[in-house]
């Protein structure tokens, strides 16, 4: 939805532009030589510049009303979106009207605005590096579309309009530039269709279908009747074949906790594809699946500070741990906190998914201390390995530091394993049921 | 018109506006040589100016500066004195200054400024990415303009008397009068 700003106006100062200029050159450089060399064919060389430039004096506005809308709705990675403004006449004089009677490409706008006589706008968007502009579109009534694609996630500002415009003549031109305000843009949700479920679900009502019979609608077989069970539950077949009567039995059916443990810690690679985009597009993903399924899903956002959210339900702790997600608040707890979490933000029980590049060594101090506590963990490694390039004298250097770094590396995630952590990797690109597949197809099991 | 064939319009009218007004170069005398090869320089350089505005519309600002590398550095003020400099404005005076230095060619110097007001017109509309329609409201004045330019140039071209210096300025101040008088007269 569009939310359009009140309308302003702002003063803009007219000056000669490059036309205007050279038409003025080629006029008294025609007349100077006149004068010097006593032909009068230069006067004639001057004349059609200086008849072009008669047509300066005219009336032009001293200011202009901009009205700005931009989408009140958070913006989604590589989602298309786009902003408004409109450039009308000063709100003095006649309000609404449209300024000029052309706009930006040439097409027609609205009814000119008389009393200035006509012109033409230019509107063009200056992006900031994470937005990709589109040309500007004129609309009715002296809006302009401003369409722009974000390409990077996160509370940021898109840059500024560049507004110009020109008289009737091209002889004198404004400039304006127009700050626009920040939007709010969520990362591209990881893609993930299956779901890691846990062997023992704490009791609360939910989706998944425990082992414990229960009032679920998943079958689990049949016993006996005893005095009490309803009646509508009897399972005629089964009653005759045994000559008693019997009962089905249905699985229970519970909702899963699951925390997911976000390490923006260290960011490690090329804008856009680091390993911080990638940790927040896979825990964005996660997060949306899960809450989809009607879990309590909570987060905890390893980054300077640590920060987080219970787990809840709900298409409000959506928009939370979204909010969580993109904003950049320099609130929070001290790292080593996260050894010591309240059980609101880890409840007993609950699945954990930490989608991290095993960077930073207190992650992986926290990763064991929740081992230890007996929590069932699963780490998405988002580090992607850099190719190491340089010169042919220095190439073996690197070769042999990358060496040593990746043994380092792989002796971290080989200790986790060791200490029933299982490491997943993920390249970013695939969906990330291909790297949880092995925990998706059954239940993983928990103390 | 696509941007292609607009930057090669300003191409072709900019070095034929420098070949038009230097060649022959043994009729401009000494200064005809230096003006001509000042002229191609500055037709070469403005379009120079022209593609590098097309190509870079967003130079970093010099607040970014000392975090970019020397290199880059020395490139973007290279970029940035290339387009400070008026070369258009420079070349016009070169092409009227070498035209000056022929001989009288009334004729000559009528294609020429009709060549200026088209070179002039097309570098507008190439730098502004417009269309031609934009100038269709002067129409009247650059066709005014024109005529004008007409008549100095058959009044150049008739056979002058043995008036002296003193005919000889009357004349051109006619010229001045008659162009500045059309220019304050014509409704806008």
């Amino acid at each position: 939805m569009l939310t359009v700003g009140d309308s302003r106006d702002r003063p803009v100062t007219w000056q000669l532009t490059g036309h205007a200029r050279r038409l003025l050159t080629l006029a008294i450089a025609g007349l100077v030589i006149t004068v010097i060399s006593r032909r009068a064919e230069f006067a004639g060389l001057a004349a059609p510049a200086l008849l072009m430039l008669a047509g300066r004096h005219g009336r032009r506005p001293a200011s202009i009303c901009v009205q700005i809308g931009v989408d009140s709705a958070p913006l989604t990675e590589d989602d298309e979106a786009h902003a408004q403004i409109r450039i009308t006449a000063p709100s003095g004089g006649s309000k609404g009207s449209s300024l000029f009677g052309q706009a930006s490409g040439g097409s027609r706008g609205s009814s000119p605005f008389g009393q200035h006589g006509s012109g033409q706008v230019l509107v063009r968007l200056t992006a900031d590096p994470w937005i990709s502009a589109g040309e500007a579109e004129p609309m009715k009534d002296g809006w302009f579309r401003l369409p722009f694609v974000p390409q990077r996630w996160g509370v940021r500002s898109i840059g500024s309009v560049e507004v110009t415009l020109y008289d009737r003549w091209r002889l004198e031109q404004a400039r304006l530039t127009i700050p626009l305000p920040q939007v709010t843009c969520y990362p591209k949700p990881a893609l993930l269709r299956s779901q890691v479920v846990l062997s023992k679900l704490p009791s609360r009502l939910g989706e998944h279908a425990s082992r414990l019979a229960g009032e679920g609608v998943e079958f689990a077989g049949v016993r006996e009747f005893t005095p009490g069970d309803r009646q509508r539950r009897i399972n005629w077949p089964a009653t005759t074949r045994r000559g008693t009567l019997q009962l089905n039995i249905f699985n229970a059916e519970r909702a899963q906790v699951t925390v997911l443990l976000m390490d923006v810690s260290t960011d490690v690679g090329e804008t856009g594809e680091s390993t911080a985009d990638l940790a927040v597009r896979a825990a964005t993903g996660t997060a949306v699946r899960y809450l989809a399924a009607r879990d309590r899903v909570g987060l905890i956002s390893f980054g300077r500070r640590l920060d987080w959210i219970t787990p809840a339900v709900g298409r409000r702790q959506t928009e939370r741990i979204l909010h969580l997600i993109t904003s950049k608040s320099a609130s929070g707890h001290p790292l080593d906190v996260v050894a010591d979490l309240p059980h609101a933000a880890l409840p007993p029980g609950a699945l954990v998914i930490v989608f991290s590049p095993l960077l930073n060594l207190r992650m992986v101090e926290a990763l064991r201390g929740l081992r230890e506590r007996g929590f069932a963990t699963i780490v998405v490694d988002v580090l992607r390995v850099p190719r190491v390039g340089g010169l042919t004298r220095t190439k073996a250097l690197a070769d042999l530091a990358t060496r040593i770094w990746r043994m380092e590396q792989d002796a971290i995630r080989f200790s986790l394993r060791e200490l029933g952590i299982p490491v997943v990797t993920w390249d970013g690109q695939s969906p990330l049921d291909e790297p949880l597949a092995p925990f998706t197809r059954r239940p993983v099991v928990n103390r | 018109m696509t941007a292609a064939r607009r930057y090669l319009a300003v191409a072709l009218l900019s070095f034929g506006i420098a070949l038009w007004a230097g060649l022959p170069l043994h009729q401009a005398g000494r200064l005809g040589n230096p003006g001509f090869f000042l002229a191609l320089g500055c037709a070469a350089l403005g379009l120079l100016r022209l593609l590098g505005e097309a190509a870079m519309p967003n130079l970093p600002s010099r607040s970014e500066w000392p975090y970019l590398p020397a290199t880059s550095r020395a490139w973007i003020n290279g970029v940035s004195a290339l387009v400070a400099i008026p070369w258009p404005q420079l070349l016009i005076v070169a092409a009227i200054g070498l035209e000056a230095l022929h001989p009288r060619r009334p004729w000559h110097t009528a294609v020429l400024g009709v060549v200026l007001i088209g070179y002039l017109i097309t570098l507008h509309l190439t730098e502004s990415n417009s269309r031609l329609a934009t100038f269709r409201p002067q129409l009247p004045l650059i066709i005014a303009g024109l005529g004008l330019a007409a008549i100095s140039v058959g009044a150049a071209a008739l056979p002058s008397g043995a008036g002296g210096t003193g005919s000889g300025w009357l004349a051109v101040l006619a010229a001045i009068a008659a162009v500045i008088a059309a220019a304050l007269a014509l409704p806008i």
